[in-house]
């Protein structure tokens, strides 16, 4: 059953996000906890700060990442279809005739028709 | 019930020692006098229940293979050094047996540093990335198995698991460096996020090629194949230099450690990090790079497949080793790139090589059905 297969994983993930939570809480035994007001500035080679440092970011930065993300979802989507490709039953003679195959090429080629266009459009990308 | 424990593997062996250990805790409640009538029956009968003989065994599996999988981590740490003393034609560190205490060392210097939270910060998400960004890499620990035998999890889907896994660091590079509220600490974070989720995607299309290949996301059935055929390192040949290349990046070394790049950013996306907090996440890290390594073993030299008079899991670490031997070279030889040249590097470069590279796994699955 998925339930039982998928058990070890919820207790893994339990006891990795435990650990470093209880490391954290056994150093405050150890640590010296004094404070001062210098001490906690912001790391900028001893000078005051100008301004916040959390400022609007190029936009440029979110639609690449957008892209990106779409291109993830994609290779999932690849990476299912690569899961079940014992099951077509291809059919090696012409190419052409496996419905699979000419779905997959045209949704791969479509994509990177879209990643080629944003390539040649932006042609710095600054981060 | 006698002393009898099973061997036979990791999981076997703890759930024979917890069955052990709870059926103690039931002769303890037998002694005290807890029988069918007593008000505290329910709660014996709970803990000698099969069901949680069988949880007690899952916490005790995740515990001992999460410090094994650290120890074997932090110990490249050591590698690094040693490798890196030799490249530079000196002795890399000398501190107890062979430099190994240098680690501990370190961690115990870490441990005793106090923790400084800068006042311009958003201190619950600062605190909650190291959180993050650690139990994301614990995690990833757990789904790579080191043999058939020695494993914390054996799922079917292990590896889409473990990339879905991989792919939240990005969420809590960027948390770190945006609620550190530190230019450095932004602009780390920003490129580590585009690094990390550019890189993602040959590693993902070179891993669908391997499941075009193997028909399998488990990675013991995974071996097997390989076991069986023949290492996908010859056919997939540039799909595994570049899941190399792409993984040198997800772990953020030399050439592309451009959200650390200490000349330029301090020290990144960390730079605000002090104490444990920064030691961890240094840990993190070189935990990130032996995962690297480890799905590389698995994934293109057949895991813990080879000769039979050394266990699995020695040969999966030694392949491990081996290939985080080519890491730091790369990291001896090379330099840092410039930020436009990493982002046009994986653009144009590595994602065709991937594309060309699940086209070969294709058409090999296409002409040579039954031979390979």
């Amino acid at each position: 059953m998925l339930v039982d297969d998928y058990y070890p994983v919820a207790i893994f993930a339990l006891i990795s996000v435990l650990v470093p939570l209880i490391a954290f809480f056994a150093n405050r035994l150890f640590r010296p906890t004094n404070s001062t007001a210098l001490r906690e500035t912001t790391y900028e080679c001893g000078e005051e700060p100008i301004g916040q440092a959390q400022v609007q970011f190029h936009v440029q930065f979110y639609i690449y990442a957008i892209i990106f993300v779409v291109f993830d979802i994609v290779t999932v989507f690849l990476m299912i279809w690569a899961l079940a490709f014992d099951s077509f039953g291809i059919d090696s003679d012409n190419l052409t005739n496996n419905l699979p195959l000419v779905c997959a090429s045209a949704f791969t080629g479509t994509m990177l028709l879209g990643v080629y266009y944003v390539i040649k459009k932006e042609k710095i990308l600054w981060i | 019930m006698e002393l009898h424990f099973d061997y036979s593997g990791l999981y076997e062996f703890l759930y024979s020692v917890s069955s052990w250990l709870l059926w103690l805790v039931g002769r303890a409640f037998e002694f005290i006098g807890v029988d069918s009538d007593n008000f505290f029956y329910p709660v014996r009968q709970f803990l000698t229940d099969q069901q949680f003989v069988y949880f007690v065994a899952l916490i005790l599996v995740a515990l001992i293979y999460l410090v094994a999988g650290l120890l074997f981590g932090i110990q490249f740490i050591w590698m690094e050094r040693k490798f890196l003393g030799r490249f530079m034609d000196r002795r890399g560190t000398q501190v107890g047996f062979l430099g190994f205490f240098q680690n501990f060392a370190d961690a115990f210097k870490v441990l005793l540093k106090a923790v400084i939270i800068p006042k311009d910060s958003d201190k619950r998400v600062y605190q909650f990335a190291i959180f993050g960004i650690l139990a994301v890499s614990f995690m990833l620990l757990g789904l790579v198995p080191w043999d058939n035998n020695f494993y914390a999890v054996n799922v079917p889907l292990a590896l889409l698991l473990g990339l879905a896994v991989f792919s939240l660091a990005p969420f809590t590079l960027i948390l770190a460096g945006w609620s550190s509220n530190n230019k450095y600490t932004v602009i780390g974070g920003m490129r580590g996020a585009a690094q990390l989720i550019a890189y993602e995607i040959p590693i993902l299309l070179v891993v669908v090629s391997a499941v075009v290949m193997t028909g399998t996301l488990n990675f013991a059935e995974m071996v097997a194949w390989q076991q069986n055929n023949v290492l996908l390192f010859i056919p997939l040949f540039i799909g595994a230099i570049t899941f190399f290349i792409a993984g040198v990046a997800e772990s953020e070394r030399i050439p592309f450690d451009l959200p650390e790049a200490e000349s330029e950013l301090v020290e990144g996306w960390q730079t605000e990090y002090g104490s444990l907090g920064w030691g961890l996440i240094m840990a993190a890290d070189y935990l990130r790079a032996y995962i690297v390594c480890v799905l590389f073993s698995i994934i293109f030299l057949g895991g813990w497949a080879g000769p039979d008079f050394i266990p699995g899991s020695v040969w999966l670490l030694t392949k491990a080793a081996i290939v985080f031997f080519f890491m730091v070279w790369l990291r001896a030889a090379t330099v840092r790139i410039r930020t436009d040249q990493l982002l046009k590097f994986c653009w144009n470069r590595l994602l065709p090589l991937a594309v060309i590279n699940l086209a070969i796994a294709v058409l090999i699955r296409v002409y040579s059905v039954g031979w390979w």
